[in-house]
């Protein structure tokens, strides 16, 4: 697959998993390694002294030697994420960030004022920013314009497994944010939903709970790799155009049985 | 004279002291990954020693978890 470049690193993979309610850590570790994703999503939460910290989890983590992107999940203003964000970068030893700043707790949908002002923030403290938002264009034009690293737009509410609720919203994002990277970062629940989307040209998916909480997540992780990787090589191989009109296939001239009256 | 402050939601008595020393009374390993922010404002691992708790801070220590 074509790399591409987010945050000044080239990956190879277009697909980026989360790390959550999966049945187990080995089916984790599996599941990465089926995926062959180079960027794996994790959090952070309140540690009581008696737990031993988030030590074996992050060890486990760590053993898989891939690119970490800290999120801000839970977080609702601006500057709880902006503060979770430097706690991140000290405990990761990185300057990635998916920033999430939720504006409703029921659909999980992002308050996507405070995204910006907390992107502004973080862009210019010298935080690789990957903004969770909805399919706003013109949140996401003022989120690239803050300096993101990476926009990355809902399909559908986090968790849904509903697909591209609004295929034209992100079709249109693509069109006016053409040297953006874009990524598609929530309500994929099917292998087809991030062909569809990665068609559309987007740069890449994140995805969690659709390989998470799979029959099998280990066989769904390789089989959103393959389509992933399917609607990339589709977008670059410019899909026919869409005809009001049947057109035969097979050629019309010399077709037997017909005659002049 | 003791200072209230607020752990991780736990309110707290405690006599006055640094952000340090608090961690280890409570039992932190400080070779643990985790992180400490004061009333929502970050705190610097290196600022830990001689960051002294003042009577209502709100003290927050987070660690990584699974995260989507």
């Amino acid at each position: 697959m074509t790399p591409f470049t987010v945050a000044g690193t080239s990956l190879s993979s277009r697909l980026f998993l989360g790390t959550s309610h999966y049945p187990s850590p080995q089916i984790l570790s599996d599941a990465v390694t089926a995926s062959g994703t180079q960027v794996l999503t994790v959090g952070l939460r309140r540690l009581q002294p008696e737990s031993g910290g988030g030590n074996a989890f992050w060890q486990r983590i760590q053993a898989m030697k891939t690119h970490i992107l800290p999120n801000t999940a839970g977080c609702h203003t601006a500057i709880e994420a902006i503060t979770l964000a430097q706690m991140a970068r000290e405990i990761f030893g990185t300057t990635w960030i998916k920033l999430e700043v939720i504006g409703d707790d029921y659909t999980l949908q992002p308050d996507t004022h405070a995204t910006l002002d907390a992107a502004t923030t973080l862009a210019k403290e010298g935080f690789a920013v990957f903004a969770y938002t909805t399919d706003d264009l013109v949140i996401a034009q003022k989120l690239r314009d803050a300096g993101c690293a990476a926009i990355m737009p809902w399909a559908a509410p986090i968790g849904t497994g509903r697909g591209p609720l609004n295929p034209f919203a992100l079709e249109t994002l693509r069109r006016r944010l053409p040297d953006a990277v874009l990524i598609v970062d929530a309500g994929l629940g099917r292998p087809s939903h991030a062909a569809a989307v990665m068609e559309l040209g987007f740069d890449a998916v994140l995805l969690n709970t659709a390989v998470a909480q799979a029959g099998d997540p280990v066989r769904m992780a390789k089989a959103f790799a393959d389509s992933v990787s399917a609607g990339h090589a589709a977008y670059e191989s410019t899909p026919m155009p869409e005809r009001a009109a049947a057109q035969a296939s097979t050629p019309t001239v010399g077709v037997p049985f017909w005659h002049a009256p | 004279m003791t200072i209230d402050v607020s752990l991780n939601g736990e309110r707290l008595s405690v006599e006055p002291t640094t952000l340090q020393a608090l961690l280890l009374a409570r039992g932190y390993k400080l070779e643990s990954a985790f992180a400490c922010a004061i009333n929502s404002t970050f705190v610097p691992r290196p600022q830990w020693p001689e960051r002294a708790l003042i009577n209502d801070d709100k003290i927050d220590i987070v660690t990584p978890i699974t995260g989507g």
